[in-house]
């Protein structure tokens, strides 16, 4: 095959694969609470920052993770508490306040870390040769941590107890507190996995984007289109979306141009809320 | 005057940066303008958006110069006053604003230092009434009444440049990609006849959209898959940064040199150190300029505002260019008379950030400098002395 093909394909994959991963954790919140978390590209901002002042404190790479998952699990815990909680079957409230939330998160990343944009180095760097082309190691890696954490957490929520009971307190709160299930609790414990996995992407993509405070607005737009697109509530909906978006804007990005690749996600977006307002895999 | 149709954060926004500036002039310097009424002048710079990046910059100059004026005594023997204003949102909001700098502040002049699309948008609003100097790089022509341009056009900016490609890189092929809007539309439009002059052939033309999450993964590719010698870029900020690094990152930097057009300080920090190989810049300023003018302003700076100071970039070192053109403009003129500003714009020679520099056509004859990246600095290859700005506007 043309190595031109080759890296255009694995373009597409990559462009999937990161956009999979930064709609995770909208996914996880919107999906299962029914919070559209307007804050939730913030929250990859902020990873993203926590990847930067590891880098530039000399730690290893992956010491950002923790570093990452203790920021945003206590934001997420504390917006949860505090903001999401009174609100819950109240969705346009809730659309305001975590709107608010990402402006301030914003200012406060203004604030300590300024507007310039930060540059990480690429932790795995170089290219690799695959089948004649030559794609940068990094990208690929990620392709693969993508296939990981999907791959995980379908096994996780498809077979663990745990994941039983957060069915449970999404099909039926009053039911699952009834069987004694601390549905409180349970929801907390999600809005935290959201914010967490929002702050995991914001480290994985920190590497190969320009990271200022303004990056999480860019995010919170696509991974709103792939939901739309595929639907709440499933890990296959959002594999289904990415593929869509994600695909449809390297395919069409390739054969034509940018503008072009833009163009077909917004009108997929557009189509899909028209006439399949719930996504392909609709589920409730 | 009614204030009901203005929305109250921007006058708060106004008022507060004005008054900033008249509050931080020295007590003794006061008392000598007590008599006459302020120089207003409406200044346009991002306070909101992505490119409030370069605020702190732009908004630091504008007062560095400001409080040297009135040092000198003012403009027509007025403080100078500044109201700052936010040109970092669409450009039919900007026009709103500068309507409401004219009728309501009746500002004596507008500066704006943003982009080409906002200019196009102010210009149709102000028609011309009150003067106005667009300061930062841009596409060159712009002949409207009473507007006097200071920034780097293609003639100075993409001839040189490509002639040092073509002739010492040996720079053959072109592949040019650049933010869709005016100012890189119109430069491609004469970067392609330099690139013909130069005996070189455009392989490939590309335009992302302006202001959209763009990933440029394909973009790259497909210039891999051409395999052209060099590409010239009109990104701007984010998209400029994004570009180079996938760039870099698909280890392109070390066959295909990169020419951009808009590559200062911020954006070179934010591209890095291991993705700026193979990179050039050709602009009228550089922070670490090798000419004497750029190094007085810069020791002028520093001294003003110590270690907080915000990174000093072509975008903001304009402002002070700017201001110093409206003293020079307006003391020649002896008035705002719109034929008499034109007319002692030819000819006039004021300070700019780099130096003395001469009107000619209300635009700005200057030394351009090519540079070579070198890591996140800017290393100057060669200075190109007084180099025409190719537009030439009737007085």
């Amino acid at each position: 095959m043309e190595p031109v093909l080759v890296a255009q394909a694995l373009n597409a994959l990559f462009g999937i694969a990161a956009l999979a991963l930064v709609a995770l954790g909208l996914a996880v919140v919107l999906g299962l609470l029914g919070v559209l978390n307007l804050a939730h590209g913030e929250l990859v901002m902020i990873g993203a920052y926590c990847a930067w002042v590891t880098q530039q404190n000399g730690w290893p790479f992956l010491a950002a993770v923790p570093l990452a998952i203790g920021v945003c699990g206590v934001l997420g815990w504390a917006v949860e508490r505090w903001l999401v909680r009174p609100l819950y079957q109240r969705p346009f409230d809730t659309l305001v306040v975590t709107w608010g939330l990402s402006l301030l998160l914003r200012k406060c990343a203004e604030a300590l870390f300024g507007l310039g944009y930060k540059s990480l180095t690429e932790p795995v760097g170089g290219t690799v040769d695959v089948l004649g082309a030559t794609y940068p190691r990094y990208r690929l890696l990620l392709i693969a941590i993508a296939v990981v954490v999907l791959g995980a957490l379908v096994a996780w929520y498809g077979r663990s107890r745990t994941g039983t009971r957060i069915k449970a307190v999404v099909g039926n709160p009053d039911l699952a507190r009834a069987l004694g299930i601390p549905v409180t609790r349970y929801a907390s414990a999600t809005f935290i996995v959201g914010t967490c996995l929002a702050g995991l992407a914001g480290v994985l993509i920190a590497p190969l984007v320009p990271v200022q405070p303004f990056m999480g607005i860019d995010h919170i737009l696509m991974s709103f289109f792939v939901l739309v697109v595929g639907g709440l509530g499933s890990v296959g909906g959002l594999v289904t979306g990415s593929a869509v978006i994600g695909g449809a804007n390297s395919i069409v990005s390739a054969i034509s141009d940018s503008t072009g690749g833009y163009f077909s996600v917004l009108a997929l977006a557009i189509l899909f809320l028209w006439l399949r307002p719930r996504g392909i895999h609709a589920q409730r | 005057m009614s204030h009901r149709f203005i929305p109250a954060r921007r006058r708060i926004l106004t008022a507060a940066a004005g008054g900033a500036v008249l509050g931080s002039a020295p007590a003794f310097m006061r008392p000598a303008f007590a008599q006459g009424k302020d120089f207003k002048i409406g200044f346009f710079i991002a306070l909101s958006g992505p490119a409030s990046l370069f605020g702190p910059t732009q908004r630091a100059c504008a007062e560095l110069a400001a409080e040297q004026i009135n040092k000198a005594g003012g403009i027509l023997g007025r403080p100078v006053a500044l109201l700052f204003t936010d040109a970092g949102g669409p450009p039919a909001e900007t026009a709103k604003s500068a309507v409401r700098l004219m009728l309501e502040d009746k500002v004596d002049l507008f500066i704006g230092s943003h982009d080409s699309a906002t200019r196009e948008a102010n210009i149709a609003t102000i028609k011309g009434k009150t003067p106005y100097i667009y300061s930062p790089v841009y596409e060159g022509g712009e002949c409207s009444r009473n507007v006097f341009c200071l920034g780097e056009t293609p003639p100075q900016q993409a001839q040189p440049s490509i002639e040092f490609l073509s002739k010492e890189k040996k720079a053959k092929t072109f592949h040019l990609i650049g933010d869709d809007y005016v100012w890189p539309r119109k430069v491609n439009e004469q970067v392609k006849k330099f690139v013909a002059q130069a005996g070189g052939k455009i392989v490939g033309e590309e335009y992302v959209p302006f202001g959209a999450p763009n990933k440029f993964e394909e973009a790259v590719t497909r210039i891999k898959g051409a395999k052209p010698d060099a590409v010239v870029q009109t990104l701007v900020g984010a998209d400029n940064v994004n570009f180079n690094r996938t760039f870099a990152g698909f280890g392109l930097d070390k066959s295909i040199a990169r020419l951009s057009l808009l590559l200062e300080e911020n954006t070179l920090l934010g591209i890095g150190a291991e993705n700026s190989a193979n990179l050039y810049s050709c602009m009228g300023y550089f922070a670490n300029s090798p000419a004497e003018g750029a190094k007085k302003f810069r020791a002028e700076y520093m001294a003003k505002y110590g270690d907080k100071a915000p990174q000093l970039a072509t975008i903001g070192a304009d402002c002070y260019s700017a201001l110093n053109l409206a003293k020079a403009l307006f003391d020649k003129a002896g008035g705002a008379d719109a034929k008499k500003l034109a007319a002692a714009s030819e000819g006039l020679t004021f300070t700019s950030a780099s130096g003395p520099v001469t009107m000619h056509g209300r635009q700005v004859d200057k030394d351009m400098y090519l540079a070579e990246c070198k890591g996140t600095h800017f290393e100057v290859l060669k200075t190109i002395k007084a180099v025409k700005s190719g537009t030439a506007c009737k007085a």
